[in-house]
């Protein structure tokens, strides 16, 4: 009631004779104390959902790797689903299915108001039933064992298998394992993925470069072919040097290439027999296969080692069978170097602009057109920066580069499509305002006494600027960038039209000349996310995998913060020290 | 061998839960055999339902030949011939054949039609949530269901499930329609193949990815949806379906499908820009190769679709101008 009370009345109440109660002694508003009820509380949930938000992503994420047992399922019709529990829920079976069941099970239904219990396995061995995951009920289920000799083993196609190691075959000789922890295996499996990673290497590094190198002669002999046409004296003799040089290094390839072929047979010679539940055999390469472990007979620190080596794959391999396995290590160093390309872009761009706003314009009408235009820049929806990007930056800006620096490239475009570059100039156009308005009120909020105090002393309005306002500035521009740099990293919608793409394992950094390629198209941790969330053909089995690409990001993005926070207040101590 | 103390005895007398038998491939497909000088940039841009497709192809491909470099863009079939034309793109893979206007404004700029490459076959399930007891629905009953014109001539509309001739809980229950953006090929062919051309209700919640009308579907009970087969979960079932009132009805399997028996089985394209009076280059000539082959087609399977036979291999083979 008091709230209400118009502020008259709130005098009048308190003069008033003290009989009255005292919560009636003064107005509310004029109180405060509700006021900080209600700001505390608003703090409250905000950090609340904060918090709560973060718990469940890393909850969740941190979850994910963990090792999980393996339950054989037998149920009434006979049948048997071993596989990982991954979630438990209610449900109404239909009347139909509940008459068909036994007297006791319809008595635990109707005690339950007629719910049901059923869990979801995720049973693997897609290659074999066509399915990850299955649901059973709890009424059906005879019993729930835990065999100790049960295997999960990850393989780098068709997913995960359960079920048996019958046997592996080395050379030719067939070995029968006597158990899941036969020494035999490991080693043999421990060779084999030796050289799988030499294959690797050879292939994607040495072969790379060599390739590389040929396709650059190929493309030095159609620039002068461009240039001087084909019957030039210039294009006859870089023809004859390129022939010269590509021969050689064809011979480099094949050397290469015989090389791995070499590996690759002594790798084919080492297979292992797998067996599932039902007796159905499947023989694999050995090299096949990531990591295999006894889902069930696991000792603690045994658990913890499958545990980091799955995260430090997660962190540092490719992905694999269309993103749902593997790691992520292309798009989070995608994610890091476009963030990296958009801050160099938007840092000098938003503070050269602020500070011609600010210090040197004429305060008048146009420059408070432009103020207004910039912070109405900052509420354009951000796939309107994508189609600029696309349509300007990659079509006109990239066509036309292509058009002047890489005919002979053409019809491919080179920089005339989405890239790593254009990306991160989106980007940087998207953050240009937050840039902007932090520099702005930074830069106001220098006092107005430190100015003149310089220019008394003869400083001119550059010394100035340069030497007492920029450094007093400086820590609200850097969190002005920060903020930028926060936005930029957590945006997907316009780098899907410029560059962002599902697969693209080459990075724009490599050890081929020119080392940074802006060009190249990149994976982002934000556009993995939905991918992997929202396109990969089994979602059930991509939502794990969305939660730890989640909380990756976050931790991404916050190191990226905490490390700009600490050079911040770095330039704070210096530049305050050596100020007066 | 190490397994048969534990649990020997339980298998002696049952089988594995196994209702699917693994999808066979065609033993006259070929196998493939890797050649030398390929390598370079290949581009796809197109259709979402064939997404995770080509980057299993991609995957593959790239084992055979590191050096190639491949990227995958999938937001819909419609994507694809602009891709083409514009020269952006060496493959669009689309879920429907090209339409008369595409193909005209790409011979406009060519002079020669897109050549077409069938590389995998999908029946474009109905999802329903996993607890939907019903049995079968006609293709009119899906056309009243999805469309606001019913042009395969159903009097009434249908808005429950009560209309289809469900019970109990469900007779009363709204049906929730879920549906793909019109960028999709997926969007075209359903509302060829099951509408007749006609229009979607506008009650259909269009979402962008064929993942996400199944993830709708599983989370929403009253739900209906539609999308490509291999895009199944756990939490959804596909409604078997038939053409006529009182007719067999006829799961989404590879064996329906294959015989003509499921009403809405459809090819899944790879469109290429392939000039008919030249060979076409060995990166795109061996990709090509690459998905038509064995391996290829493994890959199909394990992303839930159903492969092609070597009878298509032939006549793509023919198409492209290969041996």
């Amino acid at each position: 009631m008091s709230a209400f009370m118009n502020p008259e009345q709130a005098v009048a109440d308190r003069s008033a004779p003290t009989a009255q109660p005292r919560q009636r002694a003064s107005d509310i508003r004029a109180r405060g104390e509700p006021f900080t009820w209600a700001l505390g509380g608003a703090l409250g949930v905000g950090c609340l959902m904060i918090i709560g938000f973060l718990l469940m992503v890393f909850w969740n994420g941190v979850g994910t790797f963990v090792p999980k047992p393996i339950a054989v399922v037998t149920t009434t019709g006979g049948e048997i689903t071993a596989g990982e529990a991954t979630r438990t829920e209610l449900y109404r079976p239909t009347p139909e299915v509940v008459a068909a069941l036994s007297e006791a099970a319809r008595q635990t239904i109707a005690d339950r108001d007629g719910f049901a219990e059923r869990t979801l396995y995720r049973i693997g061995n897609f290659d074999f039933y066509s399915e990850d995951f299955r649901w059973v009920s709890a009424f059906d289920v005879i019993d729930v064992k835990y065999p100790k000799d049960i295997v999960l083993v990850e393989r780098t196609e068709w997913g995960p298998f359960i079920g048996h190691i019958e046997s592996i075959a080395v050379d030719g000789e067939v070995i029968a394992l006597d158990s899941v922890h036969d020494p035999r295996f490991a080693e043999a499996h421990a060779q084999a993925r030796a050289r799988w990673s030499q294959i690797q290497d050879i292939e994607r590094h040495q072969i790379g470069a060599v390739n590389y190198r040929i396709n650059q002669q190929r493309l030095t002999l159609r620039r002068i072919e461009l240039k001087d046409g084909r019957d030039s004296q210039a294009y006859s003799e870089t023809k004859r040097a390129a022939d010269a040089e590509t021969a050689e290094l064809q011979s480099e390839y094949e050397r290469l290439t015989e090389q791995a072929q070499a590996l690759r047979q002594r790798n084919a010679g080492m297979t292992v027999t797998l067996e599932e539940l039902g007796g159905r055999e499947k023989t694999i390469g050995i090299d096949e296969i990531v990591r295999t472990y006894p889902a069930n007979d696991l000792s603690s620190s045994e658990k913890i080692s499958i545990y980091l080596s799955r995260w430090w794959e997660f962190l540092s391999d490719e992905p694999r069978e269309a993103n749902t396995e593997g790691g992520v290590m292309p798009a989070i160093f995608g994610t890091f170097a476009m963030t990296l390309l958009m801050v160099i872009a938007v840092a000098p761009f938003g503070v050269v602009t602020a500070l011609y706003l600010r210090e040197y314009a004429t305060q008048g009408r146009l420059v408070a057109f432009v103020r207004i235009s910039v912070n109405n820049l900052a509420g354009v929806p951000s796939i309107v920066y994508g189609v600029f990007g696309l349509g300007f930056f990659a079509y006109v800006l990239g066509g036309s580069i292509d058009q002047l620096f890489y005919p002979e490239r053409l019809p491919n475009p080179t920089f005339g499509t989405g890239g790593l570059l254009w990306s991160a100039l989106t980007l940087a156009l998207l953050t240009v305002p937050v840039v902007i308005v932090a520099t702005e009120e930074a830069l106001s909020a220098v006092p107005r006494s430190m100015r003149e105090g310089s220019l008394a002393c003869g400083a001119s309005k550059w010394q100035t600027i340069k030497y007492i306002v920029l450094p007093r500035a400086l820590p609200g521009i850097m969190t002005g960038i920060i903020l930028a740099m926060a936005r930029g990293a957590g945006e997907v919608a316009p780098l899907m039209l410029v560059g962002v793409v599902k697969l693209a394992p080459e990075l724009p950094v490599d050890g081929l000349f020119p080392y940074i390629h802006l060009e190249r198209s990149f994976m982002h941790l934000g556009f993995h996310i939905y991918d992997v969330g929202f396109q990969s053909r089994n979602s059930e089995a991509g939502k794990p995998m969305v939660f730890v690409t989640t909380l990756l990001l976050i931790g991404l993005i916050f190191v990226m913060n905490i490390s700009a926070i600490v050079v911040r207040n770095r330039l704070k101590k210096k530049f305050v020290g050596s100020q007066f | 061998m190490l397994h048969k103390t534990t649990i020997a005895a339980v298998l002696a007398t049952t089988l594995l839960a196994g209702p699917v038998a693994a999808i066979d491939l065609d033993p006259n497909l070929k196998d493939y055999t890797p050649t030398s000088g390929v390598d370079g940039n290949l581009k796809s841009i197109g259709s979402d339902t064939l997404n995770n497709l080509m980057t299993l192809w991609a995957e593959g491909f790239k084992a055979q030949y590191p050096n190639v470099k491949i990227e995958i863009e999938g937001k819909g079939s419609s994507t694809a011939p602009p891709a083409l034309i514009a020269g952006t793109a060496q493959f669009g893979p689309m879920s429907r054949p090209m339409r008369g206007g595409e193909i005209d404004n790409f011979e406009q700029k060519y002079g020669y039609k897109p050549t077409v490459i069938r590389t995998a076959v999908d029946a474009l399930a109905v999802f329903v949530h996993k607890d939907n007891p019903i049995k079968c629905l006609t293709l009119d009953q899906v056309d009243a269901i999805f469309s606001k014109t019913r042009k395969r001539g159903l009097k009434d509309d249908i808005v429950t499930w009560g209309d289809v001739g469900l019970t109990g809980e469900w007779a009363s229950m709204p049906i929730s329609l879920y549906g793909r953006n019109s960028a999709s090929g997926t969007y075209g062919y359903f509302k060829e193949a099951a509408m007749a051309e006609g229009d979607y209700k506008d009650s259909v919640k269009e979402q962008p990815g064929s993942s996400a009308v199944v993830q709708a579907v599983a989370s929403d009970k009253g739900a209906i949806g539609y999308s490509g087969v291999g895009y199944k979960t756990a939490d959804v079932r596909t409604v078997p379906l038939t053409t006529s009132e009182g007719g067999e009805c006829f799961d989404a399997t590879a064996d329906n499908a294959y015989a003509g028996d499921y009403p809405i089985t459809r090819f899944l394209y790879v469109y290429v820009n392939k000039n008919p009076g030249r060979a076409m280059d060995p990166l795109r000539a061996e990709f090509a190769k690459y998905v038509l082959s064995k391996q290829g087609q493994e890959a199909v399977i394990k992303d839930g679709y159903y492969p092609i036979t070597a009878e298509v291999v032939k006549g793509d083979f023919e198409a492209l101008g290969l041996n």
